[in-house]
């Protein structure tokens, strides 16, 4: 197991290399002239070849990649062509807001999920089922913005319990994370009781049942265990996305995440901060695969790592 | 069956949903009445509300970029720095120029050396003294290449600064350049104390010591900007406040949110959908100005059918104006009537273009497009700027002109329009876009959007409009500082291209604000520009 995760860890450093191609090639192949955003709406043509000069972008694009991958390797992701900080301090000051997101979204999204999932594959066909099916249709097709706007109205604006946004206090965390966590929890709920209900319809269930086996103890300890592993990957997969920043939630919560610096970013062109945005998420992902599939071994023992 | 049983269940709950929906969203369609909303009314209809503590929040559209004033060229990151920074002119309510930190100023005949005579008395917030010496090492700063700030260019022509005595500075043109007091008085020219310009270097855009009102506080550059009351401000008498708060919330619905629940006190843009419901209920008072935001419709004069006069003309008979400002902007706007906002120095009215479709079916057959033509508007690919082109698109095929719409992404359309290398290359027909002069003179309204050296990719004359009679006016107006004949000169450009009509002129827009009723003092310049050192608290 050790091994394999070492061996799995180096893995890492070549997809990065090969990510870190495609994302710069990606990013400067975006229509668009950084140099004139930097240089303003107010700047002549002499000053928007100077800004061009100093960001290094009138070099051909690969001496500008050389450049840009050893001074990766020495740790220096670069500086913000906007605001001119360190490109590692942008991040950094995103990242645990969006973290935090990330984490109490999942919280919700998992147990409401999976209650839900259970629920409607042990009642299935029964009112709990169409109640749970339908909430969770609801929470894949509510748009995100659309449905952060109803509870700031509700909640904020007539209620007054919750503030509008901002990262200030555990209540701002109450509306963000639920928007985030709706359309994750509907996800899960789905895979789970589909999951749920393929084991629920086999032999060593039956035979726990003619044990006498309370039913609780049928679904919750025996299925729901076998059932997980689909749900893990899904779930997983999830957790990646979200701890990418979501645009639209922290553009309607005014959250200080990593989802509205990227957004600001690629309106302004700003190639480090949008490289480095990017091989961040890259190397969470990887990460989090990593993850799923040691998790896979603790659900299923038989699963074994080579 | 079973399915039939869900598919019910989900539609009458779909239907419950569209119900409640509807329910909140009818309000807003009554709002398209057909005056010009006037927000003022209702300020006295309502008591105040309710204010703790006295500090501000002010809810603002986008994030900040730097506080360095030599090295910022967005009106937002400027509008904050005014509450911690001071230039030696500046503009009051009307963008007329003001003196600020300078007592009295004057301009040489030939607009070349400009002097100023300084207050005495100010300190900087640590404590420096305010003198020539001061601004003297703003102003070689930002007039240094080397320096490389985003502000040089308005700077570049500055052959010398000097400080004459402790408080009299002046300055020495390489050029002569008629608008140059106009660019003292822009946020760019704004004064740091030297000894902070010593201590932090470049990073001083994140520790920005001024002579203002309010100190620097905090910058939390993801989440906001806070500053702090200065006890010792050199106008008697304020602030009045305790400190604001700007906190960026780029969404519409979430700023408009903050000021109903009261976590703002202030917010601008105001969304103008929203201005009519929000104005006159918990104690929120919805402003509207007019800007110096000019909105039009280039076309490329260079490029058949544009090339001719007539059919440009009849592009602007065929526009309903009225109907634009209503469709598009919500009565939040009014017509352009000359080629630069009524805001800008030296504007002068010209006689609007009626409309008049049938004029404009008649001056298209004159011009030999009796059966119309075929074209492309290019524009940005935000709502606003989708749902204008839309709008022209309508009205241009009434009167056979079949418009094609297409919205571009900022970048693309900096590729397409304003990097293209040879005016021959230039795809362009029609641009929807707009412009707001920061520097408030005639100079930076026309010269960069019409005079024929500013083509792209130069500046921004997508146009293609070239006329040399305007050219001379346009360049001679900057040979000299003397206000009467720079009026003379820009109005007859004003005129001169107002009949060549190389833009179909559309609207002046709205600057939109929400603020409490308690709120006093703060308000939004026509360039868009906030001023917030004058807040007070009623209570």
């Amino acid at each position: 197991m050790f091994r394999y995760i070492v061996k799995r860890l180096f893995g890492v450093v070549p997809i990065l290399l090969i990510v870190s191609i495609f994302i710069f090639m990606f990013v400067h192949l975006i229509p668009g002239d950084p140099a004139r955003l930097v240089a303003g709406p107010d700047a002549s043509h002499q000053d928007v070849e100077l800004v061009r000069q100093q960001l290094g972008l009138d070099k051909p694009i690969v001496t500008q990649y050389i450049t840009y991958i050893s001074n990766l390797v020495q740790g220096d992701l670069g500086i913000s062509m906007k605001t001119k900080r360190n490109v590692y301090d942008e991040i950094a000051d995103r990242f645990m807001p969006t973290f935090w997101l990330t984490v109490w979204s999942m919280v919700w999204a998992i147990v409401f999920g999976l209650l839900i999932g259970v629920i409607s594959a042990t009642k299935r066909n029964k009112w709990q089922d169409y109640t749970g099916m339908f909430s969770a249709v609801s929470g894949i097709s509510l748009p995100s913005f659309w449905l952060g706007l109803m509870l700031i109205q509700l909640f904020s604006v007539k209620l007054g319990w919750f503030p509008t946004g901002g990262s200030e206090s555990w209540k701002a965390y109450v509306l963000p994370s639920i928007t985030l966590g709706a359309g994750v929890a509907a996800v899960i709920a789905r895979f789970a009781r589909s999951s749920l209900m393929d084991i629920l319809r086999e032999d060593y269930i039956r035979t726990g049942r003619a044990k006498g086996l309370k039913e609780n103890v049928v679904v919750w300890k025996h299925a729901l265990k076998n059932a997980m592993i689909p749900v893990i990957t899904m779930t997983g997969l999830q957790f990646g996305f979200l701890l990418g920043g979501s645009i639209v939630v922290e553009t309607v919560f005014s959250w200080p995440g990593l989802g509205r610096l990227l957004i600001d970013s690629v309106s302004f062109r700003d190639y480090p901060v949008i490289q480095a945005e990017m091989l961040l998420f890259a190397l969470e992902f990887i990460l989090i695969n990593l993850l799923v599939d040691i998790l896979y071994g603790v659900m299923n023992p038989q699963i074994r790592y080579e | 069956m079973l399915n039939r049983k869900y598919l019910t269940a989900l539609l009458t709950s779909l239907m419950v949903v569209i119900l409640v929906l509807t329910g909140c969203s009818g309000k807003s369609s009554a709002t398209d009445a057909n005056q010009k909303p006037k927000t003022e009314k209702k300020q006295e209809a309502q008591p105040l509300a309710k204010k703790e503590g006295n500090s501000l929040t002010i809810a603002i559209s986008s994030n900040l970029v730097s506080m360095d004033p030599h090295d910022t060229n967005d009106t937002l990151s400027g509008s904050i720095q005014s509450t911690m920074l001071e230039g030696l002119v500046g503009f009051d309510k009307d963008m007329k120029m003001i003196p600020v930190l300078a007592e009295s100023y004057e301009a040489s005949d030939d607009a070349k050396v400009f002097t100023f005579k300084l207050k005495q008395g100010i300190k900087f917030h640590d404590g420096t003294p305010f003198n020539a010496e001061a601004v003297k090492a703003n102003i070689d700063r930002v007039a240094n290449p080397d320096n490389k700030l985003k502000r040089y260019s308005m700077f570049a022509l500055v052959d010398k600064a000097e400080a004459v005595d402790e408080y009299t500075f002046r300055v020495t043109l390489k050029e002569p350049f008629g608008a140059m007091l106009n660019n003292f008085a822009h946020p760019a020219a704004r004064i740091i104390s030297p000894e902070a310009l010593k201590k932090y270097g470049k990073d001083v855009s994140m520790h920005p010591v001024g002579t203002g009102p309010f100190k620097f506080s905090e910058w939390d550059q993801s989440d906001h900007l806070t500053v702090e009351k200065n006890p010792d401000y050199w106008v008697k008498g304020l602030p009045k406040v305790d400190g604001i708060k700007f906190k960026p919330v780029p969404e519409n619905g979430a700023r408009v949110a903050m000021l109903q629940t009261g976590e703002a006190d202030f917010i601008y843009p105001v969304p103008t959908e929203q201005a009519e419901t929000l104005n006159g209920k918990d104690g929120i008072v919805v402003e509207n100005k007019p800007s110096i935001v000019a909105r039009y419709m280039s076309m490329n004069t260079t490029k058949k059918p544009f090339n001719d006069v007539k059919v440009r003309q009849a592009i602007n008979y065929a526009i309903n104006k009225e109907a634009f400002i209503k469709v598009v902007n919500r009565g939040y706007g009014s017509e352009m009537d000359s080629i630069i906002p009524e805001g800008l120095q030296f504007y002068s009215k010209q006689t609007p273009y009626p409309y008049n479709p049938e004029k404009a079916k008649q001056l298209l057959k004159e011009a030999g497009y009796e059966n119309g033509f075929e074209t492309t508007v290019w524009g940005a690919n935000n709502s606003d700027a989708m749902k204008a082109m839309e709008f022209l698109q309508q009205q241009l095929g009434q009167v056979g002109i079949k418009v094609n719409v297409e919205p571009m992404e900022a970048g693309t359309l900096t590729d397409k329009i304003w990097s293209v290398q040879d005016a021959k290359d230039a795809e362009v027909d029609l641009y929807y876009g707009g412009w707001s002069s920061s520097t408030g003179d005639a100079d930076w309204g026309i010269r960069p959007l019409l005079a024929g050296t500013s083509i792209p990719p130069k500046s921004y004359n997508v146009a293609y409009y070239q006329n040399e009679k305007a050219d001379q006016l346009i360049n001679g107006a900057l040979q000299t500082a003397d206000p009467e004949k720079r009026k003379e000169a820009y109005a007859e450009v004003q005129e001169l291209i107002w009949k060549d009509a190389p833009w179909a002129y559309l609207i002046v827009e709205d600057t939109m604000a929400g603020k409490k009723n308690y709120l006093e003092g703060v308000y939004l310049l026509p360039d868009g520009s906030l001023n917030a050192k004058e807040a007070v608290i009623k209570k």
